[in-house]
Formats: C-alpha cells, structure tokens, sequence
C-alpha cells in the first residue's frame, strides 16, 4: 500500500517537474509574442456610402483601429501601415492641389483642411478619457502616432485615419503596423485575424458623379445657388437611375388603374343613361361623390380606413383601386357625354336600313364614341398619371416616394427635378399625340377642306342648313363632355378646343 | 289582297300626337306600286311626321299603315323587316361619319341582309356608279359635298333592294347648284319604276317626276291631284296661298 503510494507520488513529481521545465521554456516565446503588449481590438472602415463593414473603393474613408495596452507596458508610439494600394489624401490630388502640400507628408501641423488626410486618436480608461498630446504625421506609407506620455497598461487606444482612398476595385484588406514602448523595444502586430476591411468597387453612377465633382466647370456651375439647389449635375447623374424604379412604379398605378377604371366607368355610364330611376340615382351618386371630392381624401379614407377594418392590402394594390374607383367616376361621365354626342341621325339611319339595337350600338355608335372620346380619355389617364403622386401621401412608393427619399440624403431639390421629367417623358408625347389625334378626328369628321390626294374646295357652306346645325350638336356636346371632365383641373388639354 | 291592287302602302286614318300636340289628324293614302306621290306642304305641316310613321321611326297614335300585305301598325310586326325594305333618305344625310362611301353601302348589307363581303362590295360599287360615284367608293363622307354625300346615302338605301323609297326634303340642305345631281339620280329612278314618297320643295321636279302630288297642312291633307291639277288649279285657299308663297 505505501509502496504504490510511494511510486504514485513520485511519478507525480515527475510529471510535475517536467510541465514546469515545459513551462518555464514556452513562458519567454509567449510573453514575447506582441498580442502580449498590446492587444488589436478592431478594425473597422467607415464611409457614408455602403452600411455594415464595407467601403466604396475610389473614395476617401475613415479606418479606426483600436488595440488596448498590455500588462506592464507602456506605449510611446503607434505605427498603422497603409496597405498596398491604399492612398492617404496629401494635396497632391489635380483637384485638390495646394501650394503647400504637393504630396508632402501631412501632420497635425496642417490640420483645417478637410480635404487631407488626418489622425484621431482617443485614449480611454474604462470610460475615462485620458488627455494625450499627440503628434502625428501621415505619409504615403504609414501613419506614424507618437504619444507625449506613454499609454499605461490597460488603457485603449483609438487610432482614426481619416480620408484614406482604398482602390477602385472588389477586395479586402488587413492593417498590420508596429508600436514601440518606453524602453525603446519596437514590435509588429498584425491585424489578419481581425475581420477585414471589405472594399467594394465604386458603381458606375459614382464614378461619374465623383468625375463631375472634379470637373472646374461642375464647380462654377454649382457656386450658382439656384443651379446648385435644383440643378446640381451629380445629384441629377445619381437621380436618373435612383428614380427609374420608381417611374414604374408610378406607371405601374396608372397602367393597372386606368384599364380598370375603363369597365367601371362605362357601366356606370349605362346606368346613368338607364331608363330606371334608381339606377339612375346610384349612378349618380357615385359620380358625384368621386368627381365632388378630392382624390387625396379618397385615398386617406382607403388607405387608413380599410385597416382599421380589418382588411389588409398591400398599400401600392389599394393604390391602384382608388385610383381606378377615382377615374371611373370621370370615364362615367366622358362616355356618357361621348354616346349621347352622337346625333341621333345617326341611329335614325340605322334604323331605317333594318338594322337592330345592337348592330347599331356595336357598327355605328361604339365606333364613333371612341374616336370621338379618345382625346378626352387620354386627358383622364394624364391627369390620373399625374395624381399617382398624391399616393406618397400614405407611403405607397412611386416616384414622388422615392425622390423624398433621395432629397433626404442628397439635401438639394435636384431629385424633384429629374423626377418632373420622368413625369414629363410620359405626359408631354401623350398631349403630342392627343393634339394630333384630334386634328386627324376633325379631318375625318369634316372640318377640314382635302379629299385624299387631291386638294378641292368644299362645296359646303355655312349656309348648308341641316349637316351644319348637326355638327354644331355634336361639337356642343363634346364640349359638355370636356368641361364634365374640366372639373377635375384647369390643366385639361383636350377636348374643349374644338370650336 | 293589297298586293293584287298594286297598292305597296295604303295609311288609314292615320293619327298621331306629339303630347298635346296633334301633328297628324287622320291621313288616308294609298301608293300603288311604281307610282312617285310628292308631298308638298308648309313647315310644320307634319309631312316628315306622316313619312316617318311608315318606317315606324314615329309611333302612330291612332290608325292603320300597310305595306303590302304587312300590317306595319301591328305590335307583332317585326320592325325591321319593315325598314329593311323601305328605303328613306334624309335631309340631312346621316352617313355613317366613320366609314367610306363603299362601306357606308355596305354595312347594312352584311349585317341586316347576311350578304357576304364580296356580294356587298360588287353591290356598293354598283349602286355607287348609278348614282355617278364610281369615282369617290372609298372616300369618307367628310371629304364629300353635300350632293355627294347625299347620293352615297340613296345608294345606301337602294342597296337594301326596298320595295319602296321615302325621300325627306332629300335636297334641302345643299347649296342650289348641287340639287341638280341628287335630283337627276332621284329622277332615274322614277323612271326605272321606284315606288317613291317624295317630300320635297322642287316644283319643277315635282311637276316632271311625280304621278300625283298631295297637299298637307296642320295634320291633314288639304288637297291632291296630278301636279298639273295641284300646281295650276289649286281648289283650296290654303293651297293657292302656299303655291302662292312658294313660286
Ligand atoms: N319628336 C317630336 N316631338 C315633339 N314634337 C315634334 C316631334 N317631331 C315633330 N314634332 C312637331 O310636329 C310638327 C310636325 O313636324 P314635321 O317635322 O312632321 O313637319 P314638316 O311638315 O316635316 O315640317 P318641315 O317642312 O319644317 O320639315 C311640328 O310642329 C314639330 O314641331
Ligand atoms: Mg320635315
């Protein structure tokens, strides 16, 4: 028993002795690895561009590193290596060029400018900040921070460099650098095992946007408050793209709204022609109702209303159903106006050739209904086009939604701008073509003096009895038709100009 | 039977009222076939009124029409197939704005007649060229005159084949120099046998074309006879004060 006790204990001696000789060997290799003196906490780039842990390339940034003071030390200088490819800004950029400054290394010496590359550093205890008189200078290889009284053990040194370009390209990066401590020892760190800096390549859009900001004549243009507030070239470059989602989506309403607005309207045009008086009346009340309110208010009765009920639909396909109830209300009326225009010669001599209602209604009514309401309609879906943006009102994103937002960020009106042209694209061939249509209608209903081909004077006159007088009905009522619609906004380009 | 008389309408005591107003206080008329009546009367007197109760564009009040062995006046009497073959033509034309002369004639044809495409076309084109529009088949109606559009609107008519034609103030609306054409078109077919009530204001016409010309005034007629009778021994006052006023 005390035998095999005896031998255990042994063996543990044994095995003792040999850990510590182990120990005792490993112990200078481990204390005089760096991760020892001064730990690396962090590593991070920042721009306003891209959220997270990435970088525009192309740009100028702000890395932070952050390490914390090992036990029984004490730092007197910081080195942090700029990577390979990585330029701090020293005034010798073309654009940025200074007498003073052409590519020199900068210090604290030459803060005030902005436009350079500079060094933040912080030293922190726990949650105290410790005053530090630093200097610091940046060069095209390093930037060097040397500290008046060394940082004691413990505390946390935040090193911020400011304006560093990384390349234009996809790619990460690790700092590595080197501090010395106040014997004069100088030691690496290395930050690989950090989470690296993740430099993404500068979209196209950016690159021009930076292009122009560089250009002289962009500059004089832009010292102009007026072009700078609503005409500022790099917003406009970065807005055309940006806002493109939302001109659809904006077309998106008008184009899923207006066709549906088309049966609606022209069956409430039939019950406002109907022959039953109660129809008659819903008819009318639902014309009125829509055409007596504004459509914002509309909206804000659906939008919010509809939730508070229960029902919950996605905001853009409420959208499109105000706006469809909403313009239905206006077809009811311009299709209305449209077949009662038509003179009543016209069915007459329908009639007299044998021909039943519908085969009147569907070979000669119809026909010229909508010849004769197409300009107006096309009116309709302009002003409906446009009313899309009384939906940013309640969040549903379209274009005027998605140039807020911009304008939010990019603080001048330019965004506004491009998007009255987006509107503009749409709006401006449509009253083109509304305009040619119309004269191409006249033509073809007899306001115009040419046989195909050939020119030959008309031989009918003003003083021609009947066909003028009927004209003149038709005329009378297509305007009846267009200050039917008139009512919705003054800026209403067709049919009121018939004479 | 109406149709062994030679008789294609025969109006009986025929009444009708607007409201209050009486427009039309018992006509009796009988047309034979190929016979061309004009009615002749003052404005308001109700001839448009009497033409278009034939074709049931005006619902009669009171009284009986016939065409052939058709009572036109019976609720079960399939409208259309009236109209389909009486023709009229209107003062102011009424052509389909948004067709060509050619489907102008055509349209009723393929619709009301079943006629295919091709038949409608040879027949549109034909009846076009009677009426001297060879030329114009595929104009619109706007690029027409007056007189043309009105001669596209009789072929328009002819080409349903009616077995009559009611022709209302046919060339009232056109400037003087374009009634000759309309008249000369409605003349030929007089002569080609046409069954026609002619409302109209032309005496010459009148005299040359018809077989018998009736006078109408406040709903009723007045008067009627030969053109010769009518025009150059009127019996009644009424008569000779509106022959008076209008020549
Ligand atoms: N649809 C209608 N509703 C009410 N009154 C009508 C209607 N159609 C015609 N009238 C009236 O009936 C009367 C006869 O009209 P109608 O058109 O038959 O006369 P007319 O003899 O053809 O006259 P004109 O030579 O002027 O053409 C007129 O007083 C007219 O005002
Ligand atoms: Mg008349």
């Amino acid at each position: 028993m005390t035998m095999r006790t005896q031998g255990a204990l042994v063996r543990l001696v044994r095995s003792t002795l040999l850990f510590a000789m182990v120990l005792a060997l490993l112990l200078p290799m481990i204390a005089a690895s760096p991760a020892e003196a001064l730990t690396v906490d962090s590593v991070t780039a920042r721009s306003n561009q891209i959220g997270g842990n990435e970088v525009m390339g192309g740009r100028p940034v702000r890395v932070t590193w952050i390490g914390t003071v090992g036990p029984s030390e004490s730092i007197e200088s910081v080195v942090i290596n700029l990577p390979d490819g990585v330029s701090p800004l020293l005034g010798d950029d073309a654009s940025r060029r200074s007498e003073k400054l052409g590519g020199q290394p900068v210090s604290q010496d030459d803060q005030g400018s902005d436009q350079y590359s500079r060094v933040d550093v912080q030293v922190t205890s726990g949650s105290n900040r410790i005053e530090e008189d630093v200097t610091w200078v940046i060069d095209n290889e390093r930037a060097t921070v040397t500290f008046g009284k060394p940082v004691e053990t413990g505390h946390k040194i935040q090193i911020s460099v400011v304006n560093l370009v990384f390349p234009d390209a996809d790619a990460s990066y690790a700092l590595t650098g080197s501090y010395t401590d106040d014997t004069g020892a100088t030691r690496t760190f290395d930050s690989r095992a950090m989470q690296p800096i993740k430099v993404v390549a500068r979209p196209p859009v950016e690159k021009l946007t930076d292009w122009l900001s560089d250009q002289p004549w962009v500059q004089q243009w832009n010292s102009f408050p007026v072009c700078q507030t609503f005409f500022k070239p790099q917003t406009a470059v970065s807005s055309v793209p940006a806002l493109f989602v939302g001109w659809l989506r904006s077309l998106g309403l008008v184009l899923l709204g207006f066709p549906l607005a088309i049966p609606i309207g022209l069956a409430f045009s039939f019950l406002r022609m109907s022959k039953l008086a109660v129809l008659r009346f819903i008819a009318s009340i639902y014309v009125n109702v829509i055409r007596g309110t504004p459509l914002f208010l509309q909206i804000y009765i659906i939008i919010f209303g509809l939730p508070m009920l229960g029902v919950n639909v996605d905001n853009y396909l409420l959208g499109i159903f105000v706006l469809a109830f909403n313009s239905s209300a206006y077809l009811a009326e311009i299709f209305r106006a449209g077949i009662q225009s038509i003179h009543k010669g016209q069915f007459e001599a329908s009639a007299s050739l044998g021909m039943n209602g519908a085969q009147t209604m569907f070979s000669v009514i119809i026909p010229q209904t909508v010849r004769r309401i197409i300009p107006t309609a096309t009116s309709e879906f302009i002003l409906l086009y446009k009313d899309t943006s009384l939906l940013a009102a309640v969040g549903v994103m379209e274009l005027m939604m998605f140039s807020k937002s911009i304008v939010a960020t990019s603080i001048d009106m330019t965004p506004y701008v491009v998007a009255a042209g987006y509107y503009l694209l749409v709006t401006l061939p449509l009253t083109k073509i509304i305009a040619a249509f119309e004269k191409k209608l006249a033509a073809a209903e007899g306001h115009t003096d040419e046989p195909p081909g050939k020119k030959k004077k008309r031989a009918r006159r003003g003083s021609s009895g009947d066909s003028t007088a009927e004209d003149s009905h038709q005329e009378n009522a297509l305007q009846a038709a267009a200050s039917a619609v008139g009512a919705r906004g003054t800026g209403h380009a067709a049919g009121g100009e018939g004479s | 039977m109406t149709e062994s008389n030679g008789v294609v309408i025969r109006i009986e005591d025929l009444h009708k009222s607007f409201g209050a107003l009486d427009v039309l206080r018992g006509v009796d008329l009988n047309v034979a076939r190929g016979e061309v009546v004009v009615i002749l009367g003052p404005s308001g007197s109700g001839k448009s009124t009497l033409l278009r109760c034939v074709n049931l564009l005006e619902k009669p009040t009171a009284g009986d029409i016939w065409f052939e062995d058709t009572r036109v006046t019976d609720p079960a009497t399939d409208v259309n197939k009236i109209r389909e073959q009486v023709g009229m033509v209107f003062q102011s034309f009424n052509l389909f704005p948004h067709l060509s002369a050619k489907h102008n004639v055509m349209l009723a044809q393929r619709k009301v007649l079943k006629r295919t495409k091709e038949q409608a076309e040879r027949i549109a084109l034909e009846h076009l060229g009677k009426v001297g529009l060879a030329d114009r088949v595929d104009y619109m109606p706007a690029q027409l005159s007056g007189g043309q559009q009105q001669r596209v609107a009789i072929a328009r008519a002819l080409a349903m084949d009616p077995h009559v034609m009611l022709f209302d103030e046919a060339t009232s609306a056109l400037d003087p120099e374009l009634v000759r054409g309309v008249l000369d078109v409605m003349r030929a077919l007089a002569q080609a046998g046409m069954t026609m009530i002619v409302v109209t204001h032309e005496m010459g016409f009148a005299r040359d074309v018809a077989d018998r010309a009736i006078f109408m005034d406040e709903g009723a007629i007045v008067e009627e006879g030969t053109p010769e009778q009518l025009f150059d021994d009127p019996q009644h006052e009424r008569t000779k004060d509106f022959l008076g006023h209008i020549i």
